[in-house]
């Protein structure tokens, strides 16, 4: 734990615009037994600075999931480096906390309190309790959910669910937080609801998180993302880096409908080197 | 529904909560009326009160309460068999999770014993042991463990890959992995397989009491019931039968009430 926080430090003495994360030449293949093995990601080069919030996007099956899991450290490269602040990732650590797309992410035997509660009794063992149970509170005030915090998670909607995970993740305060398509099974309202939610909290209080968020939705890359990583269809590759001005400006906002048309083709062209 | 019933003066949901206690006072009324009535000899089938007012005797209300004894002498041996059988199941289940071939061996053991009716191994728990605790403690452990450990295995397997992906990334240690996620998550599994275990064992053991009891040996509820033939006491056999049913329904609605704390409340019961 004592590593962790001596971690986080030192990513605080990197000014911003400083790369936080270095990939190089990162290609990850997937060895069934009997196949040949899938190239998953081929050798992506990319450098994610401090504080910036980054967005992967790509279709589906291009190796999003695949680049972001080996980020956080949960698999490892076939070739090529992730380094986070200089040094080679290791296993998963609460540095880098991960929101899955997955709704069965959240303890089902602990509540929503208890959940986000969990979460940072884990990165800080020394604080009580209490303290702990009042930091929860916080969290999920932030993301809405204050009425459903006895609740246990089974009795909670797919967005709920993702919230609190949200919640459980923004109370540990990572240096650098990981999403993979976490609305990506919500309802087209809800998604949207929850991405200027995000956006809010991002703009509020988490400017110096860094945050890496995978989604094959155009829209919610230009609403979230400082640069666009543009994937092509796998095995995936680094199509194109955008820089987007209009992160932050309102969702389907007329100023970024030109960027979110182009996004759009480039995804197009991606399906259209498959066939 | 709700709304609806609350208007009329006996509400189907009474009725729905009445309908089991009626059935089953209807069929001791028609027991009694109907060994009364045909004057069916008492030394071959005796009425309900008279197994009742046996009962009673049997558990110290105006009687000597000697069923107590035998009651515990089955419980004993059985609770005995109970935490062999979970200990075995945890190890066996444990070295399953992490080496391919004890996976197999497991599997394919359950797959021999399971079907297996473990009463018969009993000839040769008594060549082995002789007419001792151990041979029943063996046949009842051989009913009980592989239910057991089925249950556990399945609950391990299903457990889902995300969670386990959450427990990494908040750097939980392989223990603490094992105790926060694992067995939380395998529990509804677990439960339904220390239930199912349990059953097993509540029914062999009284079968091997039986022909504990047929053959001599001593103790228990089964050796009880089969005395009572002997010594031409039938409704106190009768009051053992009826103990026997009475003790596996409460059993089992303990492991009822175990799940409705856990997996039901936590919505994982079917998972
Ligand atoms: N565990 C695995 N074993 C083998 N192949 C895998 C595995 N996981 C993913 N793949 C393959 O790797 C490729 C990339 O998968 P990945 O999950 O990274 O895609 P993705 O971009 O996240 O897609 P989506 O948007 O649908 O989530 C796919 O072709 C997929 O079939
Ligand atoms: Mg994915």
């Amino acid at each position: 734990m004592a590593t962790a926080a001596n971690r986080a430090a030192r990513f605080e003495q990197l000014s911003p615009g400083e790369p936080l994360v270095t990939i190089r030449d990162a290609s990850i293949a997937y060895s069934t037994r009997g196949r040949a093995a899938t190239l998953a990601v081929d050798s992506v080069s990319i450098d994610i600075r401090k504080g910036e919030k980054f967005v992967i996007l790509g279709p589906s099956g291009c190796g999003k999931s695949t680049l972001l899991t080996a980020i956080g450290g949960f698999i490892p490269l076939t070739s090529g480096s992730i380094k986070i602040d200089g040094e080679p990732v290791g296993s998963p650590s609460m540095d880098r906390i991960m929101v899955f797309q997955d709704f069965g992410q959240l303890l089902p035997w602990r509540t929503v309190l208890g959940n986000v509660t969990w979460g940072i009794r884990r990165r800080f063992p020394k604080m009580s309790r209490s303290e702990a149970q009042a930091r929860a509170r916080e969290c999920i005030a932030l993301v809405g959910l204050d009425r459903q915090s006895p609740q246990y998670p089974n009795t909670l909607s797919g967005g709920q669910k993702q919230r609190c995970a949200l919640a459980r993740a923004f109370a540990v305060a990572p240096a650098l937080l990981l999403m993979d398509e976490p609305f990506g099974a919500l309802d087209a309202i809800n998604r949207e609801r929850m991405q200027a939610e995000l956006n809010r909290m991002l703009m509020e209080g988490a400017r110096d998180m860094t945050v890496i968020f995978v989604t094959h939705d155009v829209n919610e890359a230009v609403h979230l993302g400082d640069r666009i990583m543009v994937m092509s269809r796998g095995p995936g590759r680094v199509r194109a880096l955008i820089d987007n001005p209009h992160v932050g400006s309102p969702l389907f906002h007329t100023d970024a409908m030109p960027l979110a048309a182009e996004l759009r083709e480039l995804l197009k062209d991606t399906e259209n080197t498959v066939s | 529904m709700k709304a609806l019933a609350e208007g009329h003066n006996v509400s189907p949901e009474i009725i729905e909560k009445l309908r089991k206690p009626i059935v089953v006072a209807g069929l001791c009324l028609a027991w009694e009326l109907v060994v009364r009535g045909m004057q069916v000899n008492p030394l071959l089938f005796p009425a309900f009160s008279d197994v009742v007012m046996h009962l009673a005797a049997g558990l110290g209300l105006g009687g000597s309460g000697e069923l107590w004894g035998y009651i515990w002498d089955t419980l004993r041996v059985l609770l005995q068999a109970y935490a062999i059988s979970v200990a075995l199941a945890i190890f066996m289940t444990g070295l399953a999770v992490g080496n391919r071939w004890a996976r197999e061996v497991l599997s394919v053991m359950t797959g021999i014993f399971q079907p297996l009716p473990s009463i018969a191994l009993l000839p040769m728990a008594i060549l082995w042991f002789g007419f001792s605790q151990e041979s029943l403690i063996f046949v009842v452990v051989m009913s009980m463990l592989w239910p057991i450990a089925s249950s556990l295995t399945v609950g391990f397997a299903t457990v889902s890959p995300t969670l386990v992906r959450l427990g990494q990334n908040y750097e939980l240690s392989r223990i603490s992995l094992v105790t926060t996620v694992l067995v939380p998550s395998a529990l509804p599994m677990m439960i339904a397989g220390l239930k199912v275990g349990w059953g097993f064992g509540w029914r062999t053991i009284v079968a091997a009491e039986l022909v504990f009891g047929a053959t001599g040996g001593g103790g228990g509820i089964g050796w009880f019931i089969n005395n009572s033939r002997l010594f031409m006491n039938v409704a106190d056999g009768f009051a053992g039968i009826m103990l026997v049913i009475i003790i596996g329904l409460a059993t089992e609605s303990l492991f009822i009430a175990l799940q409705r704390l856990t997996t039901q409340r936590w919505g994982t019961e079917t998972a």
